[in-house]
C-alpha cells in the first residue's frame, strides 16, 4: 500500500516540477478551412498545429509574418484570437495489419462503427520516396484478374499503372477487380501453406467521392471477401478540401507499412483529378499563385511525389512493394489536359478505357492502341507470353483493318481471317465487372484462342464459350490449372494436356 | 498587395532607427513619431499600424509576462529572469499578473513561446491522455 501512496506522491511531485514549453500563435483570420496565425515562430513546413477544441492543422505557408494553416476536418468553432500551438510532430497515422476490413477517415481514424483500430504504430503521411539504391527491379506480376490487361498490359509489382478515362467507363471497376483478384489468389496462396507465397495486401483511397458511391465499393468488396485484405480510406466530397489533399498521402503510408515490412500491397487512388481540384482550391485559399487552369505551379509535384513512394524495395530496405494503381477521369477524353499529361508522365503506363468501346458493349472497354504498360512483359509469366504474345499486336491490326473495310465490301481471304481473328479476340476479351479470372484459367482460355478451338464457335457465342471453358476448366481439369499455375510456363506435356482438355470440351459446348 | 510590402518595409525601416542597441528606445521612438507627424508619409495611418505592430512584437521578444497563481518569491522571479535573459542572449524584463485560473504553479509567456508548470496545465495534459 505504501508504494501506492509514494507512486501519488511522486506523479504530485512531478506535476510540481515540470514545465513544459510550447510555441504558440493566435488566429488572426480564419476561412474556408484556412487559418492565417501571428506568431508560431518555431513551425516547420508541414508541421501539425494544434487548435482548441482539439482540431489539428497543418502549416502549409511560412510567410514573414503570419503563417497559413490548413484545417484537417471541423473548423466552425475557431475564432479570431484563438490560440494555437505547435506539436513538433509531421501528420501522423496508425498503420499495420489491424487496419485492414476497415474503413477510415484521412486521419486514419475508423469512420465504420467497428470500434478502435488495434495499431500501435504511426507512419507520417508525408515521406520521401526510396532512392534509386533502395529499389529492385519490378520483375513479379500483379495479377489484375482481367483478361484484356494480363495478356496485353500486364502490371508488376512495384509499379504505377494510371487508369483513364471518361466518366462512366469502368475505371474503378478495373481497380475493384484487381482488389478483389488479389484477395482471391491471398486465399488460395495462405491455404496452400507455401513459405514463399507473398499476399497482397490492397488500399483503396476514395477522394472527392459521393458516399453512397463508397458505400456501394464498401459492399462489393465485403460480398467478394475483399474486405478482410483491403483498407478503405475515405475522404468524400463532403469532407473538407484539406481531407481530400491529405487522404492520398495516408493511404501512402499505410501501404509503406506493407513495402517495408516485406510485404506486398496494392494501392488505388480514385481518383487523382479530384485531388487535384482539392488542392486547387486549398492553394486558392492560402492565396499561391495560380497558373495554368488555376492550379498552384507545384500541382506536378503534387502527384510526382505520391506516386514515386511506389517501389519495389531490396532485402536491406524491407524486401516489399507498393504497387499503384492511379484514377485519372477525362472530359470527353481529352488525354492532353493539364492533369493526365501530368500523371500519363509520371507513371509507368496507362489503360486508356473508350466511351465508344463502352457503349459498343466491348467491357472492360480497354483501348488496346492507347494502353500500354513500360515495364511490359517482364512482369508476365512465361505461360502468359507463351499464349498472349501477339495478341496486342494482332488487335491493333484488327482494329485498323476493321476500320479500312468498312469502306470497301471485297475483301481478300487474308484479311477476312484477319477481321473473323480479331472480333472473336476482342469478344474473348469480354468479362463482366467484379468476375476476375485467375490467371491458370486465363492462360487454358487464350490456348483455346491461339490453337484456333473457338474457330467454329460464331463469333457471338464466344462470350459464353469462353465461360464455358471456365466451367469446365475449374470443375473437371483443376488439377491442370493447378499444374498451369505452379509451373508458370507451358511445357510439352501441358500442351499435351490442354489439346486433351479442349478436345474433350468441344462436344460439350453447344451455343 | 506591393503597396503593403513598401509599408512594411517602411516600417521596419523605422524599428531600426527607433533602437538603442538591441533594445527600442523611448527617446528614439518619440522623435520618430514627431518627425512622421511634422513629414507625413503616403498612407500614414498605415505605416503607424505596421509600426506599431513592429513594437509590439519587438517589446514582447524582450518581455516575459508570467501568470501565477499561488505565492510567487522575489528570488523566483529573479531565477526567472536570469535563466530567460541567458536561454534568449538578450536582456528580458518582467511583468507579472496573478491567475486565479492556473490554479498553482507560473506561466511564462516570452513573443511566442510559453513555458508552463501549472496544475491547470497538468491536470489539462491528464484528461487528454486519459
Amino acid at each position: 500500500m505504501s508504494s501506492v501512496i509514494e507512486q501519488i506522491e511522486q506523479q504530485i511531485a512531478n506535476l510540481q516540477t515540470k514545465a513544459v514549453k510550447s510555441n504558440t500563435g493566435k488566429i488572426v483570420q480564419v476561412a474556408d478551412g484556412v487559418a492565417k496565425v501571428d506568431g508560431l515562430s518555431e513551425v516547420m513546413y508541414n508541421e501539425m498545429i494544434e487548435f482548441p477544441g482539439g482540431a489539428i492543422g497543418i502549416a502549409l505557408n511560412l510567410e514573414e509574418d503570419e503563417v497559413g494553416v490548413v484545417i484537417l476536418g471541423e473548423a466552425n468553432h475557431l475564432k479570431q484570437g484563438d490560440e494555437c500551438k505547435c506539436t513538433g510532430q509531421l501528420l501522423s497515422v496508425p498503420v499495420g495489419k489491424g487496419l485492414l476490413g476497415r474503413v477510415v477517415n484521412a486521419l486514419g481514424q475508423p469512420i465504420d462503427g467497428k470500434g478502435a483500430i488495434e495499431s500501435s504504430d504511426t507512419y507520417p503521411v508525408e515521406r520521401i520516396a526510396p532512392g534509386v539504391i533502395a529499389r529492385k527491379s519490378v520483375d513479379q506480376p500483379l495479377m489484375t484478374g482481367i483478361k484484356s490487361v494480363d495478356s496485353m498490359i500486364p502490371i508488376g509489382r512495384g509499379q504505377r499503372e494510371l487508369i483513364i478515362g471518361d466518366r462512366g467507363t469502368g475505371k474503378t471497376s478495373i481497380a475493384l477487380d484487381t482488389i478483389i483478384n488479389q484477395a482471391n489468389i491471398n486465399k488460395v496462396g495462405l491455404a496452400s501453406g507455401d513459405e514463399n507465397f507473398r499476399p497482397v495486401y490492397s488500399i483503396y483511397v476514395a477522394v472527392g467521392q459521393k458516399n453512397s458511391n463508397v458505400a456501394r465499393t464498401i459492399g462489393v468488396l465485403e460480398e467478394a471477401g475483399a474486405l478482410e485484405y483491403t483498407i478503405i480510406v475515405s475522404a468524400p466530397a463532403a469532407d473538407a478540401a484539406a481531407n481530400q489533399y491529405i487522404a492520398p498521402y495516408a493511404g501512402a503510408a499505410m501501404s509503406e507499412y506493407f513495402m517495408h515490412n516485406g510485404m506486398d500491397a496494392l494501392i488505388v487512388y480514385d481518383d487523382l483529378s479530384k485531388h487535384a481540384a482539392a488542392y486547387r482550391q486549398m492553394s486558392l485559399i492560402l492565396k499561391r499563385p495560380s497558373g495554368r487552369e488555376a492550379y498552384p505551379g507545384d500541382v506536378f509535384y503534387l502527384h510526382s511525389r505520391l506516386l514515386e513512394r511506389s517501389a519495389r524495395v531490396n532485402e536491406e530496405n524491407g524486401n516489399g512493394s507498393v504497387t499503384a494503381l492511379p484514377i485519372i477521369e477525362t472530359l470527353a477524353g481529352d488525354l492532353a489536359a493539364y492533369i493526365p499529361t501530368n500523371v500519363i508522365s509520371i507513371t509507368d503506363g496507362q489503360i486508356f478505357l473508350e466511351t465508344d468501346l463502352f457503349n459498343q458493349g466491348i467491357r472492360p472497354a480497354v483501348s488496346v492502341g492507347l494502353s500500354v504498360s513500360r515495364v511490359g512483359s517482364a512482369a508476365q509469366i512465361k505461360a502468359t507470353k507463351q499464349v498472349a504474345g501477339k495478341l496486342k499486336l494482332e488487335l491493333a491490326q484488327f482494329r485498323e483493318l476493321a476500320a479500312f473495310a468498312q469502306f470497301g465490301s471485297d475483301l481478300d481471304a487474308k484479311t477476312k481471317s484477319q477481321l473473323d481473328r480479331g472480333a472473336r479476340i476482342v469478344e474473348l476479351f469480354k468479362q463482366p465487372a467484379f468476375s476476375p479470372v485467375s490467371i491458370e484459367l486465363q492462360v487454358a482460355i487464350l490456348w483455346g484462342m491461339q490453337n484456333n478451338y473457338y474457330d467454329a464457335v460464331d463469333v457471338s457465342d464466344i462470350v459464353a464459350a469462353a465461360g464455358s471453358v471456365g466451367e469446365f476448366f475449374t470443375s473437371r481439369k483443376e488439377s491442370l490449372l493447378d499444374s498451369i499455375r505452379n509451373k508458370a510456363k507451358l511445357d510439352d506435356t501441358l500442351n499435351d494436356e490442354l489439346k486433351k482438355a479442349f478436345e474433350e470440351w468441344k462436344p460439350t459446348f453447344s451455343a | 498587395m506591393k503597396q503593403d510590402k513598401q509599408i512594411k518595409e517602411y516600417a521596419k525601416k523605422l524599428l531600426q532607427i527607433s533602437k538603442d542597441g538591441e533594445t527600442l528606445s523611448e527617446e528614439k521612438v518619440e522623435a520618430v513619431l514627431k518627425s512622421l507627424e511634422a513629414n507625413p508619409p503616403r498612407h500614414y495611418q498605415a505605416v503607424l499600424k505596421a509600426y506599431l505592430k513592429l513594437a509590439e512584437q519587438d517589446v514582447a521578444r524582450s518581455t516575459a509576462l508570467v501568470d501565477y497563481a499561488g505565492e510567487l518569491s522575489q528570488a523566483g522571479l529573479d531565477a526567472i529572469q536570469s535563466n530567460l535573459s541567458s536561454e534568449y542572449g538578450r536582456s528580458i524584463s518582467v511583468i507579472t499578473r496573478e491567475e486565479p485560473s492556473l490554479i498553482a504553479g507560473v506561466r511564462v509567456r516570452v513573443d511566442c513561446d510559453v513555458y508552463e508548470s501549472s496544475i491547470a496545465s497538468s491536470l489539462a495534459s491528464l484528461e487528454s491522455s486519459l
